[in-house]
């Protein structure tokens, strides 16, 4: 791709990292960061660029060669660009949905979640097995739509140069309108908490409208201190278990499994088990509120 | 050498200079509960539910233990600055020496709990009597 924004802003990133890094020392916020921590999530990073560097042409093969389809050709004409961008979102909306509902994508998903930290380089934990977990189906539609495929993929990056910003607990919130219509730290704090109240809440990339609309959104309470990271927290900076660990636990479960329930260990939801001794997202919510209850009588 | 290859390996520096930055300035702390309600917060979190019935908080905040209603029991342990929780299999042995804890499967668990260690251990009278 002649122009990629990820690219570019990879120097920002690092500037911006290490902005937080001075910030959060001269408050004496000391642990938000840890080394390791980072060591990881930058490594996972790295790890990333290699993987989409390997896998990116395949990508942009099955775009060209979709668009080709197309009864339509909408070209590059100025407003196609954000047009193109909305429903992007959109695609990136469905895609992290599905990123958590399905266990099969939350295994390639998982390694974004797997750091007790949120801070700048938490961002750049990204994935090495989205090829392989045929992440890219979601944005096809774009191709056939009639979208050109190379604005495809810079409406792509710029999505995720947008989500870097917002991985920080630095700022509180944004102005109201803001917070209405874009996807802010506040509102993706929200996302990466394991408190079960935030468990599968603002899917949203750039925009937080999908969420609103589609019943997914929860704000953020000042009140209930977040806690980050992934149900069954990880507990090593292990790069590789990181981002592997979620295809070794499918793999085990569907071996130990009875026939007819291996599938479901692929396309369920995570912690759904045919025997309910795990629990899913929706479950463990449904726990927590029924403790709420008894304890406040209502 | 290629760019591809140029590319990467500025990258890697990069990520070498900013995690010893991280630890230059300090970004090092180990996990510290501050009380006996935090450790609730966070036991409360275990995969599965867990219920805290009674908590045993070590000395320094590093680490702590707790049984839920039904006689489970759980373990705090220090990941960095952070905590991850992990339940103990039924029968898991846990001795208790000079006001420590040892819980063999679970060697990173270190638990200084003083006068109430003999409360938590699960082995016999003799071998929690050092």
């Amino acid at each position: 791709m002649p122009f990629d924004p990820v690219a570019i802003a990879i120097p920002v990133f690092v500037v911006l990292i290490l902005a937080e890094l001075l910030w959060l020392r001269r408050k004496g916020e000391r642990h938000g960061y840890e080394w390791r921590d980072t060591g990881t999530s930058l490594a996972i990073g790295l790890g990333s660029t290699v993987a989409g560097a390997l896998t990116g042409g395949v990508t942009a093969a099955l775009l060209v060669w979709l668009h080709t389809l197309s009864p339509l050709s909408i070209g590059w004409a100025w407003w196609a660009w954000p047009l193109c961008f909305v429903l992007d979102d959109l695609a990136y909306y469905v895609f992290h949905r599905s990123a958590h509902r399905v266990r099969w994508f939350w295994a390639s998903h998982v390694n974004h979640h797997s750091s007790q930290h949120y801070n700048l380089s938490t961002a750049l934990r990204q994935s090495w097995t989205g090829f392989f977990a045929l992440s890219f189906v979601f944005r096809m539609p774009l191709a056939l739509i009639g979208f050109e495929p190379g604005m495809i993929l810079v409406c792509a990056g710029l999505n995720l140069v947008y989500q870097f910003w917002i991985h920080t607990e630095a700022v509180k919130r944004m102005p109201p309108w803001f917070e209405a219509v874009m996807n802010t730290p506040s509102h993706h704090r929200v996302h990466h908490a394991v408190n079960p109240r935030y468990l599968d809440r603002n899917f949203a990339g750039a925009l937080i409208i999908w969420d609103r609309l589609f019943g997914t959104f929860a704000p953020e309470d000042d009140t209930d201190r977040i806690r980050y990271g992934i149900v069954s927290q990880l507990g090593t900076f292990n790069v590789f278990y990181a981002v592997f660990h979620e295809w070794i636990a499918i793999a085990r479960d569907m071996w130990r499994a009875p026939w007819r329930h291996k599938l479901s260990y692929l396309l369920r939801a995570p912690g759904w088990s045919h025997d309910g001794s795990r629990e899913t997202s929706d479950l463990i919510r449904e726990r927590w509120q029924r403790t709420q209850k008894d304890r406040h009588g209502s | 050498m290629g760019g591809e290859t140029v590319q990467f390996l500025g990258a890697l520096a990069a990520v070498v200079a900013l995690v010893a930055i991280t630890y230059v300035l300090g970004f090092r702390l180990s996990g510290r509960i501050s009380s006996i309600e935090e450790a609730a917060e966070l036991f409360r979190l275990a995969p599965g539910g867990f219920e805290p019935a009674s908590i045993a908080l070590d000395e320094k905040g590093e680490a702590a233990i707790a049984r839920d209603g039904v006689g489970r029991i759980a373990l705090l342990i220090q990941h960095g600055s952070q905590f991850v929780v992990r339940e103990l299999p039924d029968g898991t042995p846990i001795r208790a020496v000079e006001g420590r804890l040892e819980i063999e499967p679970v060697p990173a668990a270190r638990l200084r709990i003083g006068d109430d260690a003999g409360d938590w251990a699960t082995t016999d009278i003799d071998a929690n009597s050092g």
